[in-house]
């Protein structure tokens, strides 16, 4: 009999996921981690990429998360906090597709370091809602 | 007492008024609605990474670091230049919002010479309030709260840090207007940087616990809760209580951690302000135009009284008049 804990999943138009799950994989700086209950308590960073945790019916679900944060409280339960989570189902692949060629005009023009900065997040998001979108 | 004619005009221009404050009024309660589902949207995300930070911030080991503004040369600067990011709305009439954001920064900047602070106004009316009255603004700061976006918020972090790590602002404390319920509304204060310290937060929390009655600075502060900048807030306190002595481990780093935590939290609240502010903004409109209309209404039946009771004098008038002049006919034709 697996272990559940209480997983929460928030992104700023609302909350994803809010209930049980068995284990939870995480994109991390290094490569991907997993949660599983009685996890030590912690804070990770989370890297833009794609999460999959599986729910009590024994279902993995996939999500296409950007950057954020996840923590792991006493009890168990987690929380993840980014700004935004999408099923792929839901991603506009030919939104992604657009964003992902304004990113990489952008990225050939001269830019500020800020500027810089944001077209390569918004590459990265675009880079990872396509194949997460594309795997589904 | 005025002619008919003039109170008629008057009359007229006032329903003229009127229609275009309930014109307002349809157009403001219908963008509130978009604004309050977004701001429902948003909530959870935005209570989160406020828990969040003051979760992470109460475990944070001391250390000097530029994000606490506590390392070496930091403690010997004898200026410490502070930004202040001011929410006001693009446009007008919307009763007393803009004003309100506007008297607390001006307050807060009292006394300060210009190159000890740095104005970030968001919206129009801001700006051109503080641009015109002299004041240092930020001029490359241009973004407005209508239609709030992520993207947008991304945008005005990334630049507000830059400038942080760059070292050209010490402090940077958000005003901005927060929606309590549908009828009040409140203008807040918030220190995004530098982070607290654990120390001081520990600090804080047992000069609270000492003092049963809550006479205290850190108290009194504490339950003003969203004017003050120097004390800590509810959700530090709460999350200080639930363990704040014990370490834990940060993944893959602590400074990594810290970074992102800057980061996110800056880019939640700016985004979590934008969205609060533009369905308050709304949300003033609405009722100053729903008060306008009101007033408009109760003028105009004012008006019509004493219309009809001028015309009323008239008709009379004109009635004894002619009464008048028929029965100085009759005595003449007497006469002959």
């Amino acid at each position: 009999m697996a272990s559940f804990f209480n997983l929460k999943i928030i992104a700023c138009d609302g909350v994803f996921y809010d209930g049980q799950s068995e284990i939870i994989v995480i994109p991390g700086a290094d490569g991907e981690f997993a949660i599983m209950n009685h996890h030590e308590k912690m804070t990770g960073v989370v890297e833009v990429g794609e999460i999959r945790f599986k729910k009590p019916d024994g279902q993995w679900q996939k999500a296409v998360i950007s950057d954020g944060l996840v923590s792991v409280y006493p009890d168990g339960s987690v929380t993840v906090l980014s700004y935004s989570c999408e099923r792929p189902e839901d991603i506009d692949t030919f939104r992604a597709q657009e964003a992902l060629e304004r990113a990489q005009e952008q990225l050939q023009q001269k830019q500020s370091r800020i500027e810089y900065e944001i077209s390569n997040a918004n590459l990265a998001r675009a880079m990872a809602r396509l194949k997460g979108a594309k795997r589904s | 007492m005025a002619s008919t004619k003039e109170i008629l005009n008057r009359i007229n221009s006032i329903q003229d008024t009127m229609k275009i404050t309930r014109a307002m009024y349809m157009m403001s309660s219908m963008k509130l609605r978009k604004a309050k589902a977004k701001l429902a949207d948003t909530e959870p995300f935005f209570e989160a990474t406020q828990r969040g930070i003051a979760e992470n911030l109460v475990r944070m080991p001391d250390m000097r670091h530029i994000y606490f503004d506590n390392r070496v040369e930091d403690e010997h600067e004898t200026i410490k230049r502070r930004g202040f990011v001011v929410f006001t709305g693009d446009k007008g009439m919307a009763g007393a919002y803009n004003h309100n954001a506007i008297k607390l920064a001006v307050e807060r900047i009292a006394g300060m010479s210009k190159d000890e602070y740095k104005l970030f106004v968001v919206g129009e009316v801001g700006r051109a309030f503080f641009i015109n009255n002299g004041y240092n603004v930020d001029t490359n700061f241009v973004y407005s709260s209508n239609n709030p976006s992520m993207h947008r918020a991304r945008i005005m972090s990334e630049y507000l840090i830059d400038l942080y790590n760059k070292e050209e602002l010490d402090h940077i404390d958000v005003i901005y207007t927060k929606m309590l319920n549908s009828v009040t509304e409140e203008t807040c204060v918030e220190r995004l940087l530098p982070l607290k310290t654990h120390k001081f937060i520990k600090e804080q929390v047992q000069e609270i616990e000492a003092d049963a009655e809550g006479v205290s600075k850190a108290a009194t502060e504490l339950k003003q809760g969203v004017k003050h900048v120097h004390s800590i807030n509810s959700y530090e306190l709460e999350a200080f209580t639930q363990g704040g002595d014990s370490w834990y481990p940060f993944y893959p780093s602590l400074s990594t951690v810290l970074e992102r935590l800057v980061h996110n939290h800056f880019t939640a609240f700016i985004y979590g302000a934008l969205v609060e502010c533009s369905a308050s903004e709304e949300n003033a409109r609405m009722m100053a135009m729903q008060s306008a209309t009101d007033n408009a209404e109760a003028i105009l039946h004012e008006l019509s009284i004493e219309y009809n009771r001028v015309r009323q004098a008239q008709i009379t008038q004109e009635i004894t008049e002619v009464i008048g002049g028929a029965k100085a006919l009759k005595k003449k034709k007497a006469k002959r």
